[in-house]
């Protein structure tokens, strides 16, 4: 069969235009060459949804920011997907620079937005620094699960007719009669008339397949420390110092299940290896004080990096001047969560130019959860299957019934780290190191595979390696 | 549905709790989040533990079945594979299990939930994120309970006595330990373990060391570790390669207090303060064992759980009756002392407490105010051995400041 659309990439931006192409009748394919969406760029941001009041006026960035804050919560509320308008304050000790960022957010048609005294931040955010006198407050930022919404993306479109083919890396395109042949390293082939290359990092490397545009694109690291659920009365909103030319600055905020996250730096590489480092954990550890000097960092349970890649001063959506039928998205760094929704809605209804209504939707089925459950709720739900009785994770209470849930969930995830973005089960303070030999023992029995296939992500990330006394030390 | 004394945890020291409970005549539960008690001995297959309380050695697996065989002998209802989602500070105690969720209510409940390790996070090892860093008990369980291998070629950052434990048990099961790792200038391992499970097996141990970066892309590829200086700063120019697919950590373990939130937990060691009987700043809510502070014998953490257990009998039956309280603060050298407090009266109290340092040929010195009520020499302290000392409950009138001198 030929699809109407191919999206390469299944991180959120993928993910949102083959939601949106699903929703509107078309038939469409996302290929994704790890075994799981939502692990490259998507997977380590700050899962902030911006407020636009520090986008460039009159970029894309500024005007799809705005948009796709304005759309969240809808469809955060259509797919199941949390998400908190917690509200986000610039903090600094003068009102100079304050006003300004206020006057760009109203340029940029940001709603929402007001100049708050000392007095007001200090009831705000009461363990703020007494150095940070004024803020600019903004009522519409939001939080959200960067991996939660992409998964949701691509499960609702998968349910609803969209097929996600996972471990196919494009490695061949031939095109015949303008319909693209896509082909995998094992020699799978799928048939598209049109191709949207979504592939983040990976974006020059596709469209070097394609025959199309190479961008010069740069690789900027941002570090982060995740704080203990124990923290999370350090603040209830998010909290950035004054943005610089290259990055919005260290932020301080609450994650969707409580726990504080902080970062990140902006360190620029050669490549796109999203690793963490001693000097770059101190530079992010020194910004973050400045607004927040108790901060427990002996309370970390986990550092991480991502990569954001960057194409000069905006995103780049737009159709290929050397393909026909192809739509180059790249550099979409921040605000490219924010705005996912409205790059979608652009690519769909702007440049792909489709103006069938979206159809009604079969809804995605969440993975019912007993946290924060009442006693009664729990107990029906134990009397429907005795699983929900199992705990699995002790730090997240993650149940038996929740795991067996995400392994057959739409995009038949297999990997403990796809379990673990599904379920919280590894998520909590002690990492997986009570719960991994649980997870993996329910993955193979599950699957029906050997317990030595099981992956943490990709293949070659077996958990196991062979049995005792089989294996020799290499020498 | 009410019990006398709830006891959460059926590992080593829940189960001697709950015996010393029972035999008291105290309706007794001891709740197990596993199909079978024992707890973290289960995976503990090598030898060493009983050599104080039972005067030889055993295994982990042959200790917690002394004390299962003993369970069983007594009216002691046990509740396993159900996990206890939160205590309450009225001693109400929410569980799970196949059957349903639940509110039990006991006049007095013991924590015995034991300790978690301290991971990759807590101590920011940086670099990329594949397969192959575990923590020590993760491999342990691995290879000791499922019989697979985590690695060929391993690296074990920490030389605390699990760490050389499993260098010692993965050399066995086929791998090679390529070194141990240890950022400190000694080992909080046991003399007798770094030479039966490095010296033996010819695997190095270097000090002053760290790892500054993991490399790899699906699975760990290699280290690089470094010397570092005595503030613990990276000293670049030392920094090397090494190739390796595994990664072990062993770098400590934090008591899991995380079913109950209102407990005022020591800064230092993380566990609850408690008094003399055990009993927690919660009046009815008891510790002991790992969830109370990081032991290094079994045969410890048994002595403690017999104090909590039949205090926690006695206070249900309203027995427990307590004389003036005095707190006890740990002076020179001295990092932490279990009890936090005690009361005058007659009878004998003993002190627990681990040293800063390595001390030679020195004296533990207990003072009430200024008069000085208890002292012992001791040839040798280091920090990985816990010490103890016993104090004349008639002689206390004041705070006492228990130290190291000379």
């Amino acid at each position: 069969m030929t699809y109407d659309y191919a999206v390469i990439g299944g991180g959120v931006i993928g993910s949102a235009i083959f939601n949106k192409l699903v929703r509107v009748g078309k038939s469409c394919v996302m290929l994704e060459k790890n075994n799981d969406v939502s692990v490259g760029v998507s997977k380590a941001n700050s899962g902030i949804v911006h407020a636009g009041f520090d986008a460039p006026q009159n970029s894309l960035k500024a005007k799809l920011n705005v948009l796709g804050n304005k759309m969240m919560p809808k469809l955060c509320e259509e797919l199941k997907v949390r998400y908190k308008e917690i509200g986000a304050l610039v903090v600094a000790d003068n009102n100079a620079e304050i006003k300004k960022l206020y006057e760009n957010g109203l340029a940029n048609g940001v709603s929402g937005l007001e100049i708050i005294d000392n007095e007001k931040l200090r009831l705000l955010v009461p363990k703020l620094s007494n150095k940070m006198t004024c803020a600019l407050y903004a009522k519409n930022s939001g939080i959200i699960l960067p991996y939660e919404l992409t998964i949701a993306l691509a499960e609702e479109g998968v349910i609803n007719g969209g097929v996600v083919e996972l471990e196919f890396e494009v490695v061949k395109v031939t095109r015949k009669n303008n319909t693209f042949s896509l082909f995998s390293e094992d020699g799978k082939q799928v048939n598209a008339n049109y191709v949207i290359n979504a592939s983040g990092m990976y974006f020059n490397n596709v469209s070097k397949i394609l025959n199309a545009e190479i961008y010069k694109i740069i690789y900027r690291k941002g570090e982060y420390f995740l704080l203990d659920k124990c923290e999370t009365n350090l603040t209830k909103h998010t909290i950035f110092p004054l943005p610089s030319k290259i990055s919005k600055g260290v932020l301080v905020t609450p994650t969707i299940d409580g726990n504080i996250l902080i970062g990140p730096n902006s360190i620029q590489k050669e490549d796109y290896n999203p690793e963490t480092s001693m000097v770059g954990l101190k530079e992010v550890k020194n910004n973050a004080i400045k607004n927040f000097p108790n901060i427990a960092f002996n309370k970390n349970i986990r550092n991480f990096a991502g990569v954001r890649t960057i194409i000069g001063d905006d995103f780049v959506i737009e159709k290929s001047k050397l393909q026909t039928n192809l739509i180059n998205i790249a550099g979409i760094c921040s605000p490219g969560l924010s705005a996912s929704p409205a790059i979608a809605e652009m690519v769909v209804r702007d440049l792909l130019e489709i103006k069938t209504p979206e159809r009604t939707m079969i809804p995605r089925k969440k993975i019912e959860t007993i946290n924060n459950k009442s006693l009664e709720e729990v107990n029906k739900l134990i009397k429907k299957d005795s699983n929900y009785g199992v705990i699995v994770c002790r730090c997240e209470q993650v149940s038996l019934a929740e795991i067996i849930q995400a392994l057959n969930s739409p995009l038949k995830p297999r990997s403990i780290d796809a379990i673990k973005r599904r379920t919280r089960a590894g998520m909590g303070r002690c990492q997986g190191s009570y719960c991994l030999n649980s997870v993996l023992k329910t993955i193979a029995i599950e699957k029906n595979i050997p317990i030595e296939t099981v992956t943490k992500e990709n293949k070659g990330s077996e958990i196991i390696i062979g049995n005792i006394k089989e294996i020799g030390g290499d020498n | 549905m009410n019990y006398d004394v709830i006891i959460i945890g059926g590992g080593a020291a829940g189960m001697a709790s709950a015996i010393e409970s029972a035999k008291l005549g105290a309706k007794t539960l001891l709740i197990e989040k596993d199909g079978k008690l024992g707890g973290i001995l289960i995976q503990c297959i090598h030898n060493g533990f009983g050599v104080k309380y039972f005067k030889e050695e055993l295994t982990g697996p042959e200790y917690a079945h002394r004390f299962e065989t003993i369970v069983a002998k007594n009216d002691i209802e046990v509740m396993l594979n159900t996990f206890v989602l939160n205590v309450g500070n009225d001693k109400s105690v929410t569980i799970i299990n196949k059957n349903g969720m639940k509110i039990l209510h006991a006049k007095a409940v013991v924590l015995a939930m034991g300790c978690r390790e301290k991971t990759a996070g807590s101590i920011s090892l940086t670099g990329v994120r594949p397969t192959g860093i575990f923590t020590a008990g993760q491999i342990q369980r691995m290879v000791n309970i499922l019989g697979k291998m985590p690695g060929k070629n391993i690296v074990i950052l920490g030389s605390g006595d699990i760490g050389l434990i499993m260098a010692r048990r993965l050399t066995f099961e086929g791998a090679k330990v390529e070194m141990v790792i240890e950022i400190m200038s000694n080992t909080s391992g046991s003399a007798r373990n770094v030479q039966q499970c490095l010296i033996d097996f010819d695997i190095p141990l270097h000090f002053n060391t760290t790892i500054t970066r993991v490399v790899g892309k699906n699975r760990v590829e290699g280290i690089y570790y470094a010397k570092v200086d005595e503030k613990f700063n990276v000293i670049d120019s030392s920094e090397k390669f090494l190739k390796c697919d595994c990664i072990l950590l062993s770098v400590g373990l934090i008591p899991d207090n995380s079913v109950i939130s209102q407990l005022a937990l020591s800064r230092i060691t993380n566990g609850a303060m408690v008094d003399e009987y055990r009993e927690t700043t919660i009046e009815g809510i008891f510790a002991c064992g790992n969830v109370l502070h990081v032991h290094d014998l079994v045969d410890n953490v048994t002595e403690e759980a017999i104090i909590a257990g039949k205090n926690a009998a006695l206070y249900s039956q309203q027995k427990l009756i307590k004389g003036k309280k005095y707190n006890i603060f740990s002076g020179n050298g001295v990092r932490y002392n279990i009890p936090n407090t005690v009361y005058n009266g007659s009878g004998e109290v003993e002190v627990f407490f681990r040293a800063t340092e390595k001390f030679i040929k020195h004296s533990i010195a207990v003072k009430s105010g200024e008069i000085i009520i208890a002292k012992k020499f001791v040839p040798s302290i280091i920090p990985g051995t816990m010490q103890s000392i016993k104090i004349d409950k008639s002689k206390i009138d004041n705070d006492i400041e228990i130290s190291i001198q000379l």
